[in-house]
């Protein structure tokens, strides 16, 4: 580059040092939660930035070496993300339900005197002639309420069969006029009730039927009021009909679920019934069951003649305030102070407040906001993650260099996922076999082992290509579905040790890991961050600066002419598919020796296709690689961070992964937008030089350049 | 090894429910395949076939599961699962319209975007699956899905003595297994004897040219994406509703690549794609049977996918050797001996499938270096191993010269023929050896498969085209 050259792309280059500047503040500041202290507390937090600043400088090259295309690679990623986004959004379509569902309770507040004591079925018990106390109970009386046409029995019994007790009991309507009475039981009452009656001493009004609605009350008394006898008699009122005419009383909550979603007939609005006397004034209340229930709840104070006297469908924060801990929130709804009109039974309706369409909408977006931040800042909320993002782009970065390679010489070999697991079982069995050589001989060597597997299993479907034009896209795909069934084969039938729980290999020996350079928790980034720094350069001198990168940019560009030229395409198309697998079988290595530190079943899961997209992104140019899949990483492990804490499936990422291959190969998109630049500015600029041609496909331009 | 559990296994290979299973796990790979192979023919291959596969299997579930609720218990039993299909299939129509438009409006690369298709596929269905059910891996008790009606032969014919075989191999299949046959036969006849499908070959094998003869190559390539979805549908909904009843994530399991490899096996043309789904069938079902045996479930797990490069491997090799041949008919003009070439070419065949057949040793021999234990342990595993690996690799080094350079077979004849019928033998004779095995024959099984294995291996050698390279030879020799 010479000094008129250097001078013109000046700003260009202070545009990128500025922007990789920015890029490693901002993930120095977030990971550390923005406080010093955090930091300098950290272990290896000097490595930890000096990673960012790796990280700063990868941006760096990515706006350096693709330019404008840089600007497409990432509106093409934001439009990928905002589509990712429509995804999310479906998962929270009925976000705005839990203002309809969950638990809730009614209470009705009152410090008046209860207008009644019992109802159908409930058992009074009092103990009678106490002598230990001054006035020993002789006489007892209840109200309850009942409804025309009742038709109920009074009891008044004593449990204890020894106690000798004779009671009486009479009847009264709300005019204290007596309206049945009894002072025994007849052989056959007895049978009749025999639950409740034990002996011809108890009373018993038998099959009365109610005149009208209202309250009625029942004296139960001692019939000799005289005598020493003593103990415990308990009153009851059963009715035929069986239902109480009220639910609930004075200051007692009751409550169900509404919208429950497993339910088959789910609640969607209750009614509870309470007895009360003119004059009473009464809070009536109906709130969610617990703090994290939302149900946003209205309710309704119906009187005895069907008549809405009052309805709420919130509360105030002073009304909060007042009655906590019932009510926990404005969506809680209270009616307050309310004094009734006259005694009777009164109903209390409640029900969620309906969803409007703007709520349903705003709730949808407002969650999906919620959940895309986790997803978009995720992997810098906490410094675990952060590594968790390091590591897995340490692999993917390996990855995406392989790809390049084959795709730079225009085949769709997408063998990697089968190199990387050769790569990982040789690295994995040559450290279990001999785990106790010296780390500085026996990590080099597994790495090395790995790489030449990968490179040997990479070098099938090449020669398979180039001396016999097999499908290279068929081969490889076959061959790792077989690779990857030997893998298996091997680690169950093999290296699984005999007690272990699941299928995987013992653990490696400290000797064969890759040494960390940060650990947090035991998460580790390890020197693999060096190792790369060596592989990406390796690469780029390869593709850039040796005859045989020639020769693969040259097949790309265009075979035919190629083999005019006096390339021999079958021997550099075989070589680039081999040292791809080279380079992915030491991804292979990394994720064993580096990640897991152990051989695991599913190792790759997939791991070869995310390599295309951070090779695609990066236009297949080595340098531009490492911050693709820096990239592509951290939406990965985000989308792992979005799926624990918002709920939603992370193959969000992959559908995301998609739409960005789709719109990073789709030529035409950018020739349509070139064609308006190109009109807007009424020249054609040709002495750019950048990698303006889009797709797979290397500008001849461009490998003359090179 | 247990030898009686050897010979049910064995018993069970040679049986008619054998072959009742081959056609039942082909269908999935058929169909997709002939889908496969109207978009290849037309120039335009459909990578996303293991997408559009998932997509609809997912699609054909979700419908049939939801048509009890709409339409009640007993119509949604019955309409249910033809409404999954034809839901399934329009959404696989979907797929293959997107690939279609990005590949040839947007210019977007077809391989590419055939694999964002897969990608997309699989995503989509798996979050979809959890967004619907909270599943995560299949839906197998959350969805109530359908199955596509079986069809039972009428009765009489399972007692009329040679029907009654066939009877069991056909009887109780999934309509989509009917299907996926018939349309072999609808394939031929779109391929070869309509407008519209002479059209699709011509494009494919030359699309300036069509275009110069006013065909619209951009259309007729649309047309051969969608139906390549449908048949890709129609196996996702094999997948999901008569294979399986339920889905599960990723199902399909490499069936949509493996169909990408069976249109080259089978030469580009419908009835060859349903005989290499039928190999593949196979070698699935082998794969099945073989499971019990006391060796590891990954090794015969590799075999269909082992056959497809070996395939891949056959026809270029294949492909080659027609070029080859081409050249010299033009080079030769009326001194061609084109009997002669036909005979070369079909026993040039005969070499490299036996060679691959040997490659399945060696595979098995390195995975009983790799990993003994699964073999009754190494003092087993190894000599077997070594045994296996030994006599694989002389089969292939004893037919490989004949492979490289064709014209060795007409060239040594009688080298040619001892390679050749050798091999044959092997394999024969282990065929027969095992077969008889499970007959009344048990105890003279050894013997007698030598002896049928050599008598085999030569006659198939002289029938290929043998017999008439000894002529050739002999005349080449006298005059």
């Amino acid at each position: 580059m010479n000094q008129r050259h250097f001078s013109r792309h000046l700003p260009l280059i202070a545009f990128s040092v500025l922007i990789g500047l920015g890029v490693m503040f901002f993930i120095t500041y977030r990971v550390f939660g923005g406080s010093w202290e955090t930091m300098t507390n950290a272990p290896n937090y000097v490595s930890l930035i000096i990673v960012n600043a790796l990280i700063g400088f990868c941006v760096l090259l990515f706006v350096v070496e693709l330019r404008w295309d840089a600007l497409r690679v990432i509106l093409t990623v934001i439009f990928a993300l905002l589509l990712g986004g429509l995804v999310t959004a479906v998962f929270f379509l009925d976000a705005a339900n839990k203002y309809v569902q969950g638990e809730f309770r009614v209470q009705v507040v009152s410090d008046a005197e209860p207008l009644i004591d019992m109802g159908y079925g409930d058992r009074m018990t009092e103990l009678f002639n106490n002598p230990n106390v001054d006035e020993p109970v002789k006489e007892v009386s209840y109200q309850f309420v009942g409804r025309e046409g009742d038709e109920i029995a009074v009891l008044a019994y004593v449990e204890d069969r020894n106690a000798d007790l004779d009671m009486a009991v009479a009847l009264l309507d709300a005019n204290d006029e007596v309206l049945a009475e009894a002072s025994g039981a007849t052989e056959e009452q007895l049978r009749t009730f025999r639950r409740y009656l034990k002996t011809e001493n108890d009373a018993v009004i038998e099959s009365f039927v109610l005149p009208a609605d209202g309250t009625y009350s029942v004296v139960a008394r001692m019939e000799n009021p005289d005598s020493d006898a003593r103990g415990e008699a308990t009153v009851v009122v059963v009715s035929e009909g069986g239902e109480s005419p009220v639910d609930m009383a004075y200051n007692a909550p009751v409550g169900a679920t509404f919208n429950a979603p497993n339910a088959s007939d789910p609640i969607t609005e209750a009614a509870y019934r309470f007895a009360g006397s003119r004059g009473d004034v009464i809070s009536v209340l109906s709130y969610a069951a617990r703090s994290n229930v939302a149900v946003d709840l209205e309710v309704a104070l119906v009187g005895p003649d069907g008549a809405v006297l009052a309805e709420s469908t919130g509360s105030t924060a002073e009304q909060v305030a007042a009655y906590r801990p019932n009510l926990n929130s404005e969506r809680d709804a209270i009616i307050e102070g309310f004094t009734l009109p006259a005694s009777g039974i009164y109903t209390v309706r409640t029900q969620p407040e309906p969803l409007t369409t703007s709520m349903r909408i705003s709730e949808t977006v407002s969650q999906t906001a919620d959940a895309y931040e986790t997803f978009l800042l995720g992997p810098l909320s906490r410094q675990n993650r952060w590594v968790i993002w390091m590591r897995d782009a340490l692999t993917l970065i390996m990855l995406g260099l392989a790809i390049a390679i084959v795709f730079r010489a225009e085949q769709f070999s997408l063998g990697a996922d089968g190199q990387l697991y050769f790569g990982a079982l040789a690295a994995g069995a040559l450290v279990l076999a001999f785990g106790d050589l010296p780390k500085i001989l026996l990590v080099p060597v597994a790495l090395l082992s790995a790489a030449t597997a990968g490179f040997l299993w990479g070098l099938v479907p090449g020669v398979l290509k180039a001396y016999l034009g097999a499908n290279e896209l068929v081969s490889t795909l076959m061959l790792n579905t077989v690779a990857a069934r030997f893998y298996e084969m091997v680690i169950t039938e093999q290296l699984q040790p005999p007690d272990a729980g699941f299928t995987t290999s013992d653990w490696f020996a400290s000797n064969g890991l890759l040494t960390p350079i940060i650990d947090v928790a035991g998460d580790q980034v390890t020197i693999a961050v060096y190792l790369l720094i060596i592989l990406v350069l390796i690469t780029w001198v390869l593709i850039q600066r040796t005859p045989l990168g020639y020769e693969i940019r040259m097949i790309g560009a265009n075979i035919k002419f190629a083999n005019f030229g006096g390339v021999n395409s079958k021997r550099t198309i075989m070589l680039a598919m081999a040292i791809s697998g080279a380079v992915a079988g030491l991804a292979g290595a990394h994720l064993a020796m580096g990640i897991h530190r152990r051989l695991i079943l599913n190792i790759s899961l997939g791991l070869g296709f995310e390599g295309v997209v951070v090779a695609l992104l990066a236009r297949n140019n080595p340098l531009v690689v490492p911050f693709t899949g820096l990239l592509y990483a951290y939406l990965r492990t985000g989308a792992q961070v979005m799926e624990r804490d918002a709920n939603v499936s992370s193959e969000v990422v992959r559908i995301i992964q998609a739409v960005v291959i789709l719109l990073i190969t789709a030529d035409a998109l950018v020739a349509f937008f070139r064609q308006r630049r190109i009109t807007r500015r009424g020249t054609i600029e040709l002495d750019d030089g950048s990698g303006e041609a889009g797709g797979l496909t290397a500008s001849a331009q461009e490998v003359a350049h090179g | 090894m247990d030898n009686t559990l050897f010979e049910s296994v064995l018993q069970g290979i040679f049986s008619s429910a054998f072959l009742a299973s081959i056609l039942r796990v082909t269908t999935p790979i058929l169909l997709p395949s002939l889908g496969a192979l109207i978009s290849d023919r037309a120039g335009v291959i459909n990578i996303g076939l293991e997408g559009t596969m998932l997509v609809s299997a997912f699609t054909g579930v979700v419908f049939s599961a939801y048509a009890q609720d709409w339409f009640g218990a007993s119509t949604g039993a019955d309409i249910g699962p033809w409404l999954g299909m034809v839901m399934g299939v329009l959404m696989a129509i979907l797929m293959a319209l997107l690939l279609a438009f990005f590949h040839l409006k947007l210019k977007a690369n077809l391989i590419l975007s055939g694999i964002a298709l897969n990608v997309l596929g699989s995503a989509a269905t798996i979050a979809i699956m959890f967004e619907l059910t909270g599943e995560r891996g299949n839906t197998k008790g959350s969805l109530a899905s359908l199955r596509m009606p079986f069809i039972q032969l009428p009765e009489f014919l399972r007692d009329i003595p040679v029907i009654s075989f066939f009877f069991r191999i056909f009887d109780n299949q999934s309509v989509m297994t009917w299907i996926a046959f018939l349309s072999i036969a609808v394939v031929w006849y779109f391929m070869y004897r309509t407008p519209t499908g002479t059209h699709l070959r011509a494009v494919g094998q030359n699309p300036e040219a069509a275009a110069s003869v006013g065909i619209r190559v951009t259309r007729i390539r649309y047309l051969a994406l969608v139906i390549s979805g449908v048949f890709a549908g129609l196996g996702g909904i094999h997948m999901s509703m008569g294979y399986l009843t339920f889905f599960q994530r990723d199902m399909t399991s490499g069936r949509g690549f493996i169909a990408l490899a069976t249109p080259y096996l089978g030469g580009g043309h419908p009835v060859g794609t349903g005989f290499a789904s039928l190999v593949f069938g196979f070698f699935d079902a082998l794969s099945n049977r073989v499971g019990s045996l006391n060796i590891p479930s990954q090794l015969p797990q590799m075999l269909p996918f082992l056959a497809t490069v070996l395939a891949l491997v056959i026809y270029a090799l294949q492909a080659q050797l027609t070029s080859r041949v081409r050249t010299l008919r033009s080079a030769e003009g009326e001194g061609f001996d084109a009997v002669f070439w036909k005979a070369i070419q079909r026993l040039s065949v005969l070499h490299m499938f036996l060679a691959m057949l040997a490659v399945f040793g060696v595979i098995i021999s390195l995975s009983m270096f790799a990993a003994p234990n699964g073999f009754d342990g190494p003092e087993t595993a190894y000599p077997v191993g070594a045994a296996v690996g030994a006599f694989s690799l002389a089969l292939i080094g004893i037919n490989l010269p004949f492979m490289l350079h064709v014209e060795r077979i007409g060239r040594q004849v009688i080298a040619s023929a001892a390679a050749s019928s050798l091999t044959l033998w092997l394999y024969l004779g282990l065929l027969f050896g095992l077969y008889l095995r499970t007959t009344s024959l048990k105890d003279q099984s050894i013997v007698l498969g030598i002896i049928l294995g050599l008598v085999a291996g030569i006659a198939l050698w002289l029938a290929l085209g043998g017999q008439y390279l000894m002529r050739h030879q002999r005349r080449e020799a006298s005059g």
